[in-house]
């Protein structure tokens, strides 16, 4: 939606009654009360009321979920926009919608658009009943005094999951339970993972020395193990997927080829 | 031998591909008999092994994970150097990616590692985990738990090999 359109939906709900922009939910007599209501508290504070007439105006391109969330902080009389906040470019659009409809707006809009929204919080129960648009975006909500902005909200989701990873980590990692701190874990995880570097080489080294002393009765070795049934991508460890690719005889070429290859190279 | 006994349970899993891979390489390797026992020759044989055991395991897990995937990249272009050594220049362009992500995030300062530890400390993991350059911290955190996971697996099979060499 780009806020030309905004702008027309606005007006023509404003100007004729019957084009409604709450569709059929909002009987015609209800809709003049809580106009009226309306009225009188808009002498109260003009700057608040003009702020968050910006805030419906850009919360009703949200569907009808983000439109009751709006008209509730609206009753608690913060101006705040403490609604669902769809991902950082939907965001950034409703701030530019934000900034041009409160530029293109001037003060004859204002309290009919305050009854909009007083009259899409009083008949909430009737919104229930309507079918709601499907979302296909995640709702981040904000507790109280946390930024709600864009960058605010993706860099929480990013904390979570940067923890929630770390956790994974710390099981895996032996002895990491204990510490706490996210630098002291992390420097757990890196000396674990440089032992478990060390002792591969340690052992290619051991290998290599006892490959040496009895090379001629190894042959037979593999053969038993290559006397495995054929693969099958089922049963992966650590619920990973082997691709159809890689069946057992491509890789046992494209094995062929990287260490092949590898070997001419070291020798 | 105890053939029989030893058939593995789960025949698809990444330690018996591993193993597979792993045993084939070394058996591959002592069908060139070179009999020297020169210092030269066993630190060749020992690189040898140890890139073995890498590359038997990047393969084992296949594409799906970036370090298996930087792992194989760098196998194949140190094969295709010492192959082609005229070559090169197809090597740098598809090189040139990751140089590029890297001097950007450079020129970026990186805000996200200060704001997180502010301990070099990611720089460290990145420089352990293959392919760990052009990751983000997520991403890095994922694949360093699968990263020792496979770890844990090549180290508790070559102690199995080494074990049946050895005895």
């Amino acid at each position: 939606m780009d806020p030309p359109l905004v702008n027309e939906v606005s007006f023509t709900a404003a100007s004729n009654p019957s084009s409604y922009s709450l569709a059929g939910l909002l009987s015609f007599p209800a809709r003049a009360g809580g106009l009226g209501l309306r009225m009188g508290s808009l002498g109260g504070g003009d700057g608040s009321i003009e702020e968050s007439t910006v805030t419906e105006q850009t919360g009703g391109n949200g569907g009808a979920k983000r439109r009751r969330d709006v008209g509730n902080s609206f009753d608690d009389g913060s101006s705040k926009i403490v609604s669902a906040i769809n991902a950082n470019q939907d965001l950034n659009d409703s701030n530019s919608k934000r900034a041009k409809v409160s530029g293109s707006r001037d003060e004859n809009d204002v309290p009919k658009t305050e009854a909009e929204t007083n009259s899409g919080a009083n008949y909430k129960p009737a919104e229930m009943s309507k079918p709601e648009p499907p979302k296909d975006y995640i709702h981040v909500r904000a507790r109280r005094g946390q930024a709600t902005d864009s960058h605010s909200l993706a860099e929480r989701a990013r904390r979570e999951k940067i923890s929630e990873r770390m956790k994974i980590l710390q099981d895996l990692v032996p002895g990491c339970n204990k510490v706490i701190g996210k630098a002291l874990v992390l420097d757990e995880i890196i000396n674990y993972v440089q032992s478990l570097q060390r002792q591969v080489e340690f052992l290619s080294m051991k290998l290599e020395a006892v490959n040496s002393r009895l090379s001629p009765t190894i042959e037979e070795f593999p053969s038993k193990d290559l006397a495995i049934p054929p693969f099958d991508a089922n049963g992966m460890l650590y619920g990973s997927q082997a691709p159809g690719e890689y069946a057992r005889g491509s890789l046992a070429e494209w094995l062929h080829m990287q260490v092949g290859s590898g070997f001419e190279r070291a020798t | 031998m105890k053939t029989e006994k030893n058939l593995p349970r789960n025949p698809s899993s990444i330690k018996t591909r591993f193993a597979v891979k792993f045993l084939q390489a070394m058996n591959k390797m002592n069908k060139r008999k070179n009999p020297s026992t020169s210092m030269a020759v066993k630190y060749k044989r020992y690189q040898f092994i140890r890139a073995a055991a890498t590359s038997s395991m990047a393969s084992a897990v296949g594409p799906r994970r970036a370090w298996s995937r930087a792992v194989l990249r760098k196998m194949r272009n140190h094969t295709a150097i010492h192959r082609f050594p005229m070559n090169n220049k197809t090597r740098t362009t598809r090189r040139f990616p990751i140089t590029r992500r890297k001097r950007s995030s450079i020129l970026r300062g990186n805000p996200r590692q200060e704001d997180d530890l502010g301990f070099g400390q990611e720089d460290d993991l990145r420089g352990l985990v293959p392919g760990g350059q052009g990751m983000d911290f997520c991403r890095l955190l994922s694949e360093t738990a699968h990263y020792i996971k496979c770890l844990k697996t090549q180290v508790q099979v070559m102690t199995n090999v080494l074990h049946h060499y050895s005895t």
